[in-house]
């Protein structure tokens, strides 16, 4: 019984004090949460040394090499990664969310995973199979095995383009199947009840609602593949083909911290175009509300005889994306020698004792002593971030929400968005200058785990406002317009209301946001001075003395973490949205 | 009035402390003691994380001082100590890093470090080991192959060799844009002009003709080398696998680490270095230990450091054995380097200098970035 409006514009409104103090808040907080950071970071730029680094980045001998090539290299992947990964990603939450192919629990969980899974591992798993004599003796499987694998296959854009996509679409799908799920059946019923096709339906009804997760999903993957490292460090390198991400870790690298800076200033300039022209790309359409007073179960479509099939190629997907990365991860850790992954399985790396010859003597990951205390760190970590940035992002997708269309909103909107482009290193720079000495009466926060925390919430603020905003922009204001009338304040409103109806979305945001902060490394090594380390910092400690099987070990760890949390966080959403099933 | 009053007094009682400052430098490791024991602690970043295994020697030495040790990367050391300072937190003691080229440039001449060198150990160590930086043992970037597949040595006897087409697609290396140690290695070939420039006359029996928009014969290698098809890598695992796999066929040479050989028998590699190169197989270069600024604990610190030259045994005692590994040198001339590596004298390596790599490694970064 619910119906489609779109959204009055809120311009005519008048605006009343209390409504005006929430966005100022949060522009507030943008500002110092990532504004400040940005600055300083632009300043840094403006420097003598700075002007020269422009200089040579835009327009000297080097431009082609340090900027020029690596922008087209970067473009191809942003576009194509964010192109594949919401078909793919939108493909599989068609499938698992609307439609009643066999085993939906199972797919769901499994197309979760390889955003988990750290995306160094699905590159290494190429490599394993893909690698070919440019890497002299070590040849991958199907070389071993007598086929002969290209250049253009084994290294360089195409296997960087598959190896993200597999990575990201699930970060896509993600999204997508938390704004499919509050399509609700009553306007999929009306549509049927007054004849029209499936393909219509599709185009007339579910695409035009979910286009705002689209977007979310594509500026994430999009963000996510300009951004990535390791993909293009393991596999792109031998080819010589750079990105923006590896020019820009490698100038700080070697000490040319300025180049580094303008190269991560140009590249959040050009992903601010795309942000940019994807937000006018929802603005210009019409924006739908669904998630009313009585929203219904969703009602699933028949997939007829091609349920089956259909589940194949789910289910071959995610044995591709997640079982091959999560085998080669696992057999690294159980093989001694990392050239050779499936021969002579032990467990030593996980349980041995130490003293032995495997390892120069090194015990297990279960025999060392600080692994716990790392693993109550993490999760301590992880959850605090995560929850800090969902509130925070619920905060501000509500405000950019509610002033749709506003100057206002969009700054929020797209400053929101860049903390994931600011380079780790150069952010908690910024951080350490902002907060280490003391404010006013505020004590330094130098060192604290509370720095560290406000700092990580900043960094991943993207995933919690994205998430929001994707569920946020379904939920209709009518439900809020009348708590107001009745009298309910702004918190009451948004624990009462919001909250409940937004819950799955704000959970595969905080479940995107805990993955990242469990896996992050930078952050926590520049902000936090305590000796109790985080599992990150163990297992960079194993892999920096050349211990990969221990290392891999703790990343097979953290993914066990991971995949329990969003379990977690599924059963929770059951509990709170009972109305659905 | 009072105030006044109240800061002269503290000014007063300053007086002798800033006087015993200027003297930590010379004290005695007895001397050092009860001071470093009256601070409790002290703090260190490290590029190792065997700061694990001296924390639990430190602490068994000298109880009642706890070690703080945090490993990071040299890179990440330097932002934090710059972004640290900058705001006006003075919280670490000791840094232990490597790139000191760079460390010379950002850390140590706008005073954010200082060098001490132990009393205790002053007399054993050269002195380009004590200025401008404190080394604490060298390291190597120096060409390595494959012994099985070349029974009878090197196939490389001069850098040359490694321009000829027999070896296009076959000389690897990190990636010296990603790397600070590779990027000091073909540095430091750039600057040896003249023995590279002899180098190519016994290769090629013609003197080098240079391009005109390179200073000499080492930046003209570099070019050769990148031209040849020089394969980059992103991580020395992925070097040592393709050149060390034993019964790989027509394996790579690559510029990496000679310690890594002590893997050989548990990962199943042959990796070994080629030392009989002319001009010379790579670089050696340092590990350094400094003091920051404003330390905190600034007799603690130099405690550690002191601590980390470890004791007068031959291998160093317990101290310095988490660094006691074949392939890397102490400077400490008490320290017997391992019976099975080529010592320090034999390797044709050069040892680079922090101020000469600094004043060129820019010039060779922006050639390699054309070059790639």
């Amino acid at each position: 019984m619910s119906h489609a409006t779109p959204v009055p514009s809120p311009s005519g409104r008048r605006l009343l004090s209390s409504r005006q103090i929430v966005p100022l808040l949060m522009v507030l907080i943008v500002g110092v949460l990532v504004v400040a950071p940005l600055l300083r970071i632009l300043l840094a730029t403006l420097t003598p040394a700075g002007l020269t680094a422009w200089g040579d980045v835009l327009a000297s001998a080097m431009s082609q090499n340090l900027w020029w090539r690596p922008l087209m290299n970067t473009l191809i992947l942003g576009i194509g990664v964010s192109a594949g990964c919401l078909l793919l990603g939108g493909f599989v939450a068609w499938l698992v969310v609307m439609t009643d192919v066999p085993g939906r629990r199972l797919l769901g969980v499994m197309h979760t995973l390889p955003f988990m899974i750290p995306s160094f591992a699905a590159a290494l798993a190429w490599g394993t199979l893909f690698r070919n004599s440019r890497m002299g003796g070590s040849s991958g499987f199907f070389e071993s095995n007598g086929f002969l694998i290209p250049d253009w296959l084994a290294w360089g854009i195409v296997p960087v383009l598959i190896v993200l996509i597999a990575h990201y679409y699930s970060l896509a799908f993600t999204i997508i199947s938390a704004a499919l799920s509050s399509v609700g059946a009553d306007l999929v019923e009306a549509a049927q009840m007054t004849g029209a096709r499936r393909p219509r339906i599709f185009f007339g009804i579910v695409l035009p609602v979910v286009t705002p997760a689209l977007v979310s999903a594509g500026s994430l993957t999009l963000a996510g593949a300009v951004s990535n490292f390791a993909a293009p460090a393991l596999l792109g390198l031998p080819v010589r083909m750079q990105t923006l991400s590896t020019r820009l870790f490698g100038m700080i690298e070697i000490g040319q911290a300025e180049r580094g800076f303008v190269l991560a200033l140009l590249l959040i300039a050009v992903s601010g175009v795309f942000l940019f022209l994807s937000d006018r790309l929802v603005s210009g359409r019409r924006a739908f509300v669904t998630v009313t007073g009585k929203g219904g179960r969703t009602r699933r479509f028949p997939l007829g005889r091609w349920r089956w099939p259909l589940f194949a190629v789910g289910l071959g997907l995610a044995l591709l994306t997640t079982v091959v990365p999560v085998l080669v991860l696992v057999a690294s850790s159980l093989a001694p020698q990392t050239g050779a992954l499936f021969s002579n399985w032990t467990l030593h790396f996980w349980l041995g004792e130490g003293g032995g010859q495997i390892a120069q003597g090194q015990a297990g990951i279960f025999r060392n002593s600080v692994l716990i205390e790392a693993l109550f760190n993490t999760l301590k970590l992880g959850l605090v971030v995560a929850l800090l940035s969902m509130v925070l992002g619920l905060a501000l997708a509500h405000t950019i929400t509610r002033h749709k269309g506003t100057i206002l909103a969009n700054a929020l909107s797209q400053l929101a968005f860049l903390p994931l482009l600011i380079p780790s290193i150069a952010f908690a720079a910024a951080y350490i200058a902002l907060f280490g000495a003391p404010i006013g009466p505020l004590p330094s926060l130098y060192g604290t785990f509370a720095l560290l925390v406000i700092a990580a919430a900043a960094h991943n603020l993207p995933f919690a406002v994205q998430a929001g905003r994707s569920v946020l922009g379904q939920i209709s204001t009518d439900l809020e317009e009348s708590a107001r009338l009745t009298g309910a304040g702004p918190l009451r409103r948004m624990w009462a209301i919001i909250f409940p109806l937004a819950i799955r979305g704000l959970l595969a945001g905080a479940i995107l946001v805990f993955v990242k902060m469990v896996r992050d490394l930078s952050l926590v090594v520049l902000l936090f001075s305590a000796t109790s380390p985080v599992l990150s910092m163990v297992a960079y400690r194993y892999a920096a003395e050349g211990f990969m099987q221990f290392a891999n070990a703790i990343t097979v760890l953290i993914l066990v973490i991971c995949l329990a949390a969003s379990l977690v966080a599924q059963a929770l959403q059951a509990r709170v949205q009972k109305w659905k099933d | 009035m009072l105030k006044t009053l109240k800061a002269a007094v503290i000014a007063a009682a300053c007086v002798p402390v800033m006087a015993e400052a200027q003297d930590y430098d010379t004290m005695t490791v007895e001397e050092l003691l009860p001071l470093a024991q009256a601070e409790g602690s002290v703090t260190v970043f490290s590029l190792s994380s065997r700061i694990a295994r001296v924390e639990a020697a430190f602490e068994e030495a000298y109880p009642g001082i706890d070690l703080i040790g945090l490993d990071m990367s040299s890179a990440k050391q330097i932002a934090r100590i710059t972004a640290e300072q900058d705001a006006g937190v003075y919280a670490v003691d000791v840094l232990y890093m490597a790139d000191s080229p760079v460390v010379l440039r950002d850390l140590l001449t706008p005073g954010r470090i200082h060098t001490y060198v132990p009393p205790r150990v002053a007399d054993q160590l050269e002195e380009r080991f004590k200025m401008p930086l404190l080394v604490h043992r060298l390291s190597t970037k120096v060409l390595m192959y494959n012994e099985q597949f070349y029974p009878d040595g090197s196939p490389v006897k001069n850098l040359w060799q490694l321009t000829l087409p027999e070896w296009k697609g076959k000389v690897m290396m990190v990636d010296p844009t990603q790397r600070g140690e590779l990027l000091d290695l073909l540095t430091e070939i750039a600057l040896h002009p003249d023995e590279m420039a002899a180098a190519y006359k016994a290769q090629f029996g013609t003197d080098i003709a240079v391009d005109s928009d390179l200073n000499g014969a080492g930046e003209q290698f570099i070019r050769a080398l990148f031209m040849n098809d020089l394969v980059l890598v992103s991580n020395s695992d992925d070097l040592n696998k393709a050149v060390g796999t034993k019964d790989a066929t027509d394996p790579p040479v690559a510029f990496g680490t000679y310690s890594d050989r002590r893997d050989n028998e548990e990962e199943g590699w042959a990796l070994q270095v080629a030392n009989d190169v002319e001009p010379a197989n790579g670089i050696l270069f340092p590990a350094v230990l400094a003091i920051a600024d404003k330390a905190p604990n600034p007799a603690a610190a130099r405690l550690l450091i002191d601590f980390m030259f470890g004791d007068d045994s031959d291998d160093g005692g317990p101290a310095f054995a988490p660094f006691n590994v074949p392939g890397d040198y102490a400077t400490r001339s008490t320290i017997a380097d391992d019976p099975d590596s080529v010592p320090l004298e034999g390797l044709k390596a050069w040892t680079i200098s922090s101020e000469a790599i600094a004043a060129n490694r820019a010039r060779i970064a922006d050639l390699i970035i054309t070059l790639q």
